[in-house]
């Protein structure tokens, strides 16, 4: 048949661009990062291999890089499994108890969600400034667990009320309290979603960018994505080969750990994002 | 005490912790800031209440009026472009080929680098003198483009990372829609002999046509806060020309003029409401509380 055949190339050919399209920059970064000159490309030019660039970002004091890194670990690391506790909590008591105004509840909740960070840093600032928490975990790890807590709720919720009513129903008969059916049923029933919501959590955490610009001074508590976007060298010209190794350390974790987890990844995402 | 009083009770203190942390680090920062756009709130200088002063001078500041200019541009050209190719790649891995759970995985990988970083990577991309963009424009025989220096390469520049950072994520939300597409629709209208392309415009786009609402307004509510991409790639230049709204509000922060800035956030935050609003209700959340 001529239109399959056609239909096949046309796949074909779409395929080969999306994965070029998606995959260039990243192995630029890649090659830039492993090259002792950023200007490889140029006929005058050669690639020649080395790790300097990579050794430099991790043994150099005065970079920062690797506590930038540990900071952006500890940080979202801490921020998912506080937010999804939390959200966990909510998510329990919004598809198992009877509350007036549930949904206009949860509406409101995934509105706050959208607002454009720039509405509130600047009166964040004040609040933590005010608490003498700028410049620290706490002041960072505090607004992103509020940040991403409507994110956690919605995915979470839906888990949950997937989880039958007849399995706390008869924990609750057993003489569970509330808060251990949550933990020991409900949230072990549920827990690849839990799973994925925190994994979710944990990369919205790590990319975010505008509060820990405002909310950071310097490596105490900045995060590697300030760092990156702040570093600029100290010889003047822009040192292109430390930044792309500091961006393949940084990228290369949350890129395995997506690849690992994709489809836990779409499946919160979507959750998170539309319903069929 | 009544049983409903109790699992009243309980309900609210498991809400207790989600309440706290939304009041005190959302809605009062939003708040804060809208008491900031009524105020004089610069270094050295007494607070001082000044009415809807800010606001009067917004509208007369053409810088502001070259930001929302910019934003709207922005959002008009990156988001479409976002939503059709996502909608490609969404086509291409609704079919099965072998590869196919490769290219998956591969989509996710611009969503899954923070935009500070791909922004960096871009920023090399687009150096005038040894960049990858411009040895592409050298060898399709155009010479060199100087990206981050002109008004419209800039724009193009700001853009193109954009649209690689962001498609994936519409892909994956339109992937969803496809699959969720009834098999049968199609294998009738085979049937009838229509082609591929005639299926596309004719089933698939009509019955897919709520989610890809949904996600161009999705979207469209996060190009309007952009701020990280351009901050990294152009910082707002040249001479303003990639000034977004939430950059310009920035801008004022980080002088110390927090009245000015609050102004400018307000009247953004507005913006981006309404298309959250519309977003909600397209999306039809909550039904399954019901």
């Amino acid at each position: 048949m001529r239109e399959e055949r056609l239909k096949k190339i046309l796949l074909a050919a779409a395929a080969g661009l999306t994965s070029i399209f998606c995959l260039a920059p990243f192995i630029y970064m890649v090659l830039t990062s492993l090259s002792g000159n950023p200007d490889f490309l140029l006929p005058t030019k050669s690639f020649t291999l080395t790790l300097a660039n990579f050794t430099a970002v991790i043994f150099s004091e005065s970079a920062h890089f690797m506590a930038y890194l540990r900071n952006s670990l500890i940080i979202s690391a801490v921020t998912a499994v506080a937010s999804v506790f939390l959200a966990s909590l909510a998510a329990y008591s919004l598809t198992r108890l009877p509350l007036p105004g549930k949904t206009v509840l949860l509406l409101s909740i995934l509105a706050l969600s959208m607002f454009p960070p720039i509405s509130l840093i600047s009166y964040l600032f004040k609040i933590m400034s005010g608490l003498g928490w700028v410049n620290t975990y706490a002041g960072l790890i505090l607004p992103y667990i509020a940040w991403t807590m409507p994110l956690s709720l919605w995915i979470l919720v839906s888990y949950f009320a997937q989880v039958p009513m007849d399995l706390d129903r008869s924990a609750r008969i057993d003489g569970a309290s509330r808060f251990q059916t949550l933990i020991k049923i409900i949230l072990p029933v549920a827990a690849p979603g839990v799973f994925s919501t925190a994994l979710l959590v944990f990369i919205f955490a790590f990319n975010e960018f505008l509060f820990a610009l405002m909310l950071t001074v310097d490596y105490r508590s900045r995060t590697i994505p300030v760092g990156i976007a702040l570093f600029e060298g100290i010889h003047g010209q822009i040192p292109w080969g430390e930044i792309m190794a500091a961006a393949t350390i940084t990228t290369i974790p949350v890129v395995i750990l997506t690849l690992i987890f994709q489809k836990r990844i779409v499946q919160g995402l979507t959750r998170g994002a539309v319903k069929q | 005490m009544s049983f409903l009083d109790r699992e009243f009770l309980s309900g609210c203190a498991f809400l207790l912790p989600l309440v706290i942390f939304i009041s005190a680090l959302i809605l009062l920062p939003v708040l804060g800031t809208f008491l900031d756009s009524l105020q004089r709130d610069l270094p050295y200088l007494p607070t001082a209440f000044v009415g809807l002063d800010n606001y009067l001078a917004i509208f007369r500041d053409g810088g502001f009026w070259d930001s929302v200019r910019f934003t709207t541009l922005f959002v008009l050209v990156s988001v479409p472009l976002e939503v059709t190719l996502g909608m490609i790649i969404a086509l291409v891995l609704n079919e099965t080929f072998p590869g196919r759970a490769a290219l998956r995985a591969m989509v996710l990988i611009p969503w899954a680098i923070p935009a500070a970083v791909s922004g960096r990577i871009f920023e090399l991309i687009y150096n005038y003198s040894y960049g990858v963009a411009n040895y592409v424009t050298h060898l399709l025989g155009v010479g060199p483009v100087n990206w981050l220096g002109t008004d419209l390469g800039a724009f193009a520049a700001v853009v193109l990372a954009d649209v690689w950072k962001t498609t994936p994520f519409a892909a994956i939300i339109l992937l969803a829609g496809l699959a969720a597409i009834d098999e049968d629709l199609h294998r009738q209208a085979q049937v009838d002999r229509a082609n591929f392309v005639q299926r596309f415009f004719k089933i698939t786009l009509p019955v897919l046509k709520p989610v890809v609402v949904v996600t161009l307004l999705f979207r469209t509510v996060d190009a309007l806060r952009v701020f990280d991409v351009i901050f990294v790639l152009t910082g707002g230049g040249p001479g303003g020309s990639t000034d977004a709204v939430s950059l310009f509000a920035y801008t004022y922060y980080a002088a110390g003029d927090f009245g000015y800035g609050a102004t400018i956030s307000v009247l953004l935050f507005f913006v981006a409401l309404g298309f959250s609003l519309a977003y909600i209700k397209m999306a039809r959340f909550g039904e399954e509380l019901k």
